[in-house]
């Protein structure tokens, strides 16, 4: 059933990308400004968005572990991690490029890269910690209490480093700057795209690691037979 | 009152422990030195700007020297079954957790106490202009740092490589503690008084103090008892 | 089309799907090490019960 369902999406997610590949490169102008490098954007900022749902997704998993003891939802909360973590690193390469043409330079420490740069370090710990402890429920128990530290952290940091500094353009979606409708919907539908991507490789995470679960165990059993 | 009762015992613990074998306090004021030292290569003591950023040299040098302490906190009742011991105990988690913290503060603010003027000999900087708001964001920056690595330590207790982790863990998580408490700083020596736009940074301060002290009271039962 | 800048998109978006690529090649070496020693613990098993 499961099987079913990942290759269904799969395939709308190949349509999709494929739609908007086209969009992006033979129907969309040149922006003014930018020259062709804008193009970026398309997937730049949805790999963002999909990075924070994928850590807001795992905080709730973590919570919900805590509460019910129950192991599907710490292996949900590791798999949507790492998907979010490979999007968000995407966000990461993007972003540097994208600022080496219009700024000169790969790096600069403003606010957005560097939070992005802070969170990517944060979650990535989580996963160096689980690797730590081999212990299932010990693993399970300790890595969800570091999500939700981290998760509580993010909008600090967020925060307090936009007070910092301030050199990422202001938002092109939600900051007042003015958009053409079809770059817009270009955006959307490749947001839409990119968080179906990032839903079926979480669940083709989350069950290699169920059945890494059920291998452990029977690893157990067949040793104390 | 209990709670307080209780917190009291845990902290008189942990400090007549330390203070009796002093060990973990020495190496935090050694590195401390050495840090300063090592810095004053890195950057030219002279130049005015190494003066205008020292702040936040300082605070790298109290980030890693109190780390030294703090991860030693639940690290030192492994060994004979402590631990175990101190959560079978009748105290709440949160006791044990605040009584620590407590300690652990103590501690690393008489690091930073003996570093402070050391940091002013060595940098020629006159860090005494604002006394006491410094006091106050020494204070709040220390706390931050101090609950985090307190509730850290209790985290990577049973970890393997723990004393590689704990760091690991504990520096980005402290990142909006380290910038506000370093921009207050770096205003405060540079003369400017507390209030108009340093209060955004000292509100971040508490707030990321409050969030994350009450985060680990919840928290703290649960990661060391499951 | 303006082509200012054309070498570097390129570069921006293949660096983008590398990294997704990266990662769909990790689950891929994760599901093969999984299923091998899914092998070898039915052979355990099996040989165990024979015995």
């Amino acid at each position: 059933m499961r099987a079913k369902l990942i290759y269904a999406l799969g395939v709308i997610a190949a349509i999709l990308l494929a739609r908007n590949l086209y969009s992006i490169f033979m129907q969309l102008p040149d922006e003014a400004s930018q020259g062709m490098i804008y193009r970026i954007i398309f997937f730049h900022v949805p790999a963002a968005i999909t990075a924070m749902l994928c850590s807001a997704v795992a905080f709730v998993a973590s919570i919900l572990f805590l509460f019910t003891k129950n192991f599907r939802y710490d292996a949900v909360a590791v798999a949507v991690t790492e998907v979010g973590l490979a999007f968000l690193a995407a966000n990461l390469v993007t972003g540097s490029i994208w600022g080496r043409i219009i700024w000169g330079i790969w790096w600069t420490w403003d606010a957005r890269l560097t939070s992005a740069l802070v969170c990517w370090l944060l979650y990535a710990g989580y996963l160096m910690l689980r690797h730590a402890i081999e212990e299932p429920t010990a693993r399970a128990r300790i890595a969800a209490v570091f999500n939700i530290f981290a998760f509580a952290d993010v909008p600090i940091v967020f925060f307090s480093i936009k007070w910092w500094r301030t050199q990422h353009p202001q938002p092109v979606f939600w900051g007042g700057g003015s958009i053409d409708p079809a770059m817009y919907w270009t955006a959307a539908l490749n947001l839409l795209a990119l968080i179906l991507l990032g839903v079926i490789l979480s669940l083709i995470r989350l069950r290699q690691e169920e059945v890494q679960r059920e291998v452990d165990s029977l690893r157990r059993y067949a040793h104390a037979v | 009152m209990d709670f307080f009762r209780q917190m009291w015992v845990i902290t008189r613990k942990d400090l007549r422990a330390e203070l009796r074998t002093k060990e973990a306090i020495n190496a935090s004021l050694a590195f401390s030195l050495v840090i300063l030292v090592l810095f004053s290569f890195a950057f030219d003591p002279t130049e005015k700007e190494t003066v205008a950023m020292s702040g936040g040299l300082l605070w790298i040098v109290f980030a890693f020297a109190g780390t030294l302490v703090l991860n030693r906190s639940f690290a030192r009742e492994v060994p004979n079954d402590c631990l175990d011991a101190l959560v079978a105990a009748p105290i709440s988690g949160g006791a044990l957790f605040m009584g620590k913290a407590a300690a652990n503060f103590a501690l690393v603010i008489a690091v930073e106490f003996v570093s402070l003027p050391v940091f002013g000999i060595f940098y020629n900087v006159h860090w005494t202009t604002h006394f006491w708001s410094l006091m106050l964001v020494l204070a709040l920056g220390t706390w931050g740092l101090t609950v985090i690595g307190t509730i850290f330590s209790a985290l990577t207790v049973n970890i393997r490589l723990r004393e590689l982790m704990a760091p690991l863990l504990v520096y980005p998580m402290l990142i909006p503690c380290l910038m506000s408490a370093m921009q207050l700083s770096m205003d405060l020596i540079a003369g400017k008084p507390l209030g108009g736009e340093n209060e955004i940074w000292l509100r971040l301060l508490i707030a990321f103090d409050v969030i994350f002290t009450a985060l680990s009271l919840v928290l703290v039962e649960t990661v060391l008892v499951g | 089309m303006d082509t200012r800048n054309f070498t570097f998109m390129f570069y921006g978006f293949l660096a983008a799907w590398l990294i997704l690529v990266v990662y769909v090649l990790s689950l891929v070496s994760r599901e093969r090490k999984i299923t091998e020693q899914l092998k070898g613990l039915k052979g355990l098993l099996d040989y165990k019960e024979r015995k």
